[in-house]
């Protein structure tokens, strides 16, 4: 009877000890794209901070938002596109940052963050930039000037793609023009849409996915599309360059949000922080080739890969590039415009 | 007389129409291109990273422990429902029926939306337990139509003459139940694992934290991953699904 009662007595010390000895959660739940963190960088904070990294993937922003809304909780970190953080900010959904256990934000890139949608940082800090731009094959076409003009080209009629995706190629032809492509005003949208009407009689097709393998086999010549899939492209077939409008264009960034109510809040700011320290920024960059928006990370990435238009924008066409942001209702004006090209002969 | 073609082009047609596109998936497992548009040349890498892939081996081991509870779940309840709607006829039965059969027609995103609101209600940790469930609510009814479909021509009187030969509840069922309709179980029971190792929509909104299942790994891979690797591991999966069912077969074939 005694021994019995030693056991639970050692037992429930044993509990007291391990709840003593537990500061905060030693599990950090992040809620990403696949592939999107290097592996080993997941491993040394592990390593460093004693604890234990669940990642969760999930394939778009909506499928998301949609779960999160509906109250699925157990997610401390989420890297969702920067239009979808303004809406769940705007649905209060995400925690305001502690700065204080920020320190090394000081590293983010000024010049990024003049576009950014949340440029003071206060509830998201960019993770990886995209941007959208053209690739064509170096061998195949001769002279081709870095300027959304290419798609009047005659020459390669037939031979060219753009994206299926209203906001990306109407956005393109805005920066064609000058103009801002989160606008809103008729006349520049319908001039807009009349440049895009022009390039579709040049074009093979609107075409969002088979246009990757299309320019690394040749069956297309010129393309526009996201960086990151240009460079699956040119992994291929080394001929497929890519280059940035002089006009500017459109930067997608994906940001590291904290989510409220998450249980391991301290730990979570602790790794945004260790994924802006620059030796694990440039790291990271390399291995998921897009760009981590991190100054000081920049000198330690290989010249080829900093240098490359696919990568990292010259400052002068990034100060006018944009970040696509949600309309809201105004979304049916791109709609519209969008109908009007896809019925044009 | 002469034989006719016909039967013979379309039974060639049909098994184009379904294996062609695995045979295509299994020859791009191997293919240099990781578009796999053209041929570019014989590789093995594909499936040397996918070896190293730690998160889909994980995603793997979530899917079967999750496939195995459920389809255990199910078929128990299923098998049991079965009965009850063969054996007892009433109004209260058509009402069950009705809700035994709706999981069929419900539209799979409302299905997923609804249950995750739910386990939100109950404050219940999305987790394994939450995917389970939910996979056994919808397997339930698939088990259910395939045994009550062996139960219709399911010949009572054999149960009625082992208990005039003095079988009790329990050794009738045992003894002479099961083993009539244990083919029909079995098919309701692989048919449970494999909606459950399928299942993308539901599961997507039920999983938590640290649950991620393969289905929804690899529609997360379609932004930034590699198809090629997809393929090798249907590539394994298939493999495997052949040499289980051959030995199944095989191992039937002798017994007397």
């Amino acid at each position: 009877m005694t021994r019995r009662h030693a056991w639970i007595a050692a037992a429930l010390a044993a509990l007291v000890l391990a709840g003593c000895a537990k500061q905060g959660p030693k599990t950090l739940h992040v809620y990403t794209w696949a592939d999107y963190i290097k592996p080993e960088v997941v491993q040394r904070f592990e390593r460093e901070n004693g604890c234990k990294i669940v990642i969760d993937t999930f394939d778009s922003n909506e499928a998301m938002y949609a779960k999160l809304k509906a109250g699925a909780a157990g997610y401390d970190i989420v890297t969702p596109s920067s239009y979808m953080v303004a809406i769940m900010a705007q649905q209060g959904m995400l925690l305001d940052l502690d700065r204080a256990k920020l320190p090394n934000l000081v590293n983010v890139d000024p010049e990024y963050l003049k576009i950014a949608l949340d440029p003071q940082m206060v509830h998201s800090v960019p993770y990886m930039l995209t941007n959208t731009g053209f690739a064509y094959l170096k061998s195949k076409v001769k002279d081709v000037e870095p300027t959304w003009a290419v798609f009047d080209r005659g020459d390669l009629k037939g031979r060219m793609t753009m994206l299926n995706d209203m906001r990306e190629t109407i956005g393109a032809a805005l920066k064609s023009l000058g103009y801002s492509l989160n606008t809103i005003d008729d006349r520049e949208l319908e001039q807009a849409r009349d440049v895009v009407i022009r390039w579709k009689k040049n074009l093979a097709k609107f075409e969002s996915e088979q246009y990757k393998s299309g320019i690394a086999s040749g069956e297309f010549l010129l393309v526009h599309g996201y960086s990151g899939d240009i460079l699956q492209a040119r992994s291929e077939n080394p001929d497929v360059t890519f280059l940035a409008p002089r006009e500017g264009l459109s930067v997608a960034c994906d940001d590291l949000v904290i989510l409220k109510g998450a249980r391991a809040a301290d730990l979570a700011h602790r790794f945004i922080n260790f994924l802006h320290d620059p030796g694990v920024a440039a790291e990271n960059s390399v291995f998921i080739s897009y760009l981590c928006p991190n100054a000081a990370a920049f000198p330690r990435l290989p010249a080829e890969f900093r240098d490359d238009p696919a990568v990292r924008l010259d400052p002068a066409v990034q100060a006018k590039c944009e970040v696509i942001r949600d309309l809201g209702p105004d979304n049916v004006k791109y709609t519209r415009v969008w109908d009007q090209i896809k019925a044009a002969p | 007389m002469r034989r006719s073609v016909t039967p013979v082009i379309v039974t060639v047609g049909v098994l184009l129409f379904f294996y062609l596109p695995v045979a295509v998936l299994v020859l791009n497992s191997f293919n240099a291109s990781r578009f796999g548009g053209e041929w570019t040349g014989f590789t093995f890498d594909w499936y040397r990273r996918l070896w190293r892939a730690r998160e889909i081996w994980e995603a793997l081991g979530n899917t079967m422990l999750i496939a195995t509870l459920a389809t255990a779940v199910s078929t128990v309840i299923g098998t049991t429902a079965a009965f009850a709607l063969d054996r007892y006829r009433s109004r209260l039965q058509d009402a069950h029926y009705l809700l035994v059969y709706a999981p069929l027609v419900v539209p799979e995103i409302l299905m997923g939306m609804s249950l995750l609101l739910f386990f939100v209600a109950l404050r219940l940790q999305l987790g394994y337990l939450t995917i389970v469930l939910s996979h056994v609510t919808f397997c339930v009814s698939y088990v259910t139509m395939v045994v009550l479909g062996r139960l219709q021509d399911f010949d009572w009187g054999l149960v009625e003459a082992a208990q005039d030969l003095g079988a009790d509840a329990w050794t009738t069922a045992r003894r002479v139940v099961l083993p009539l309709l244990a083919p029909g179980i079995a098919a309701g029971a692989l048919l449970a694992f494999t909606l459950s190792v399928d299942d993308f929509v539901i599961t997507f909104f039920v999983a938590g934290p640290g649950t991620t299942t393969l289905p929804l790994r690899i529609y997360s891979m379609i932004k930034h991953g590699s198809p090629p690797l997809i393929n090798a591991l249907s590539t394994l999966m298939l493999v495997l699904t052949v040499a289980t069912v051959w030995l199944s077969q095989r191992l039937l074939e002798e017994k007397p």
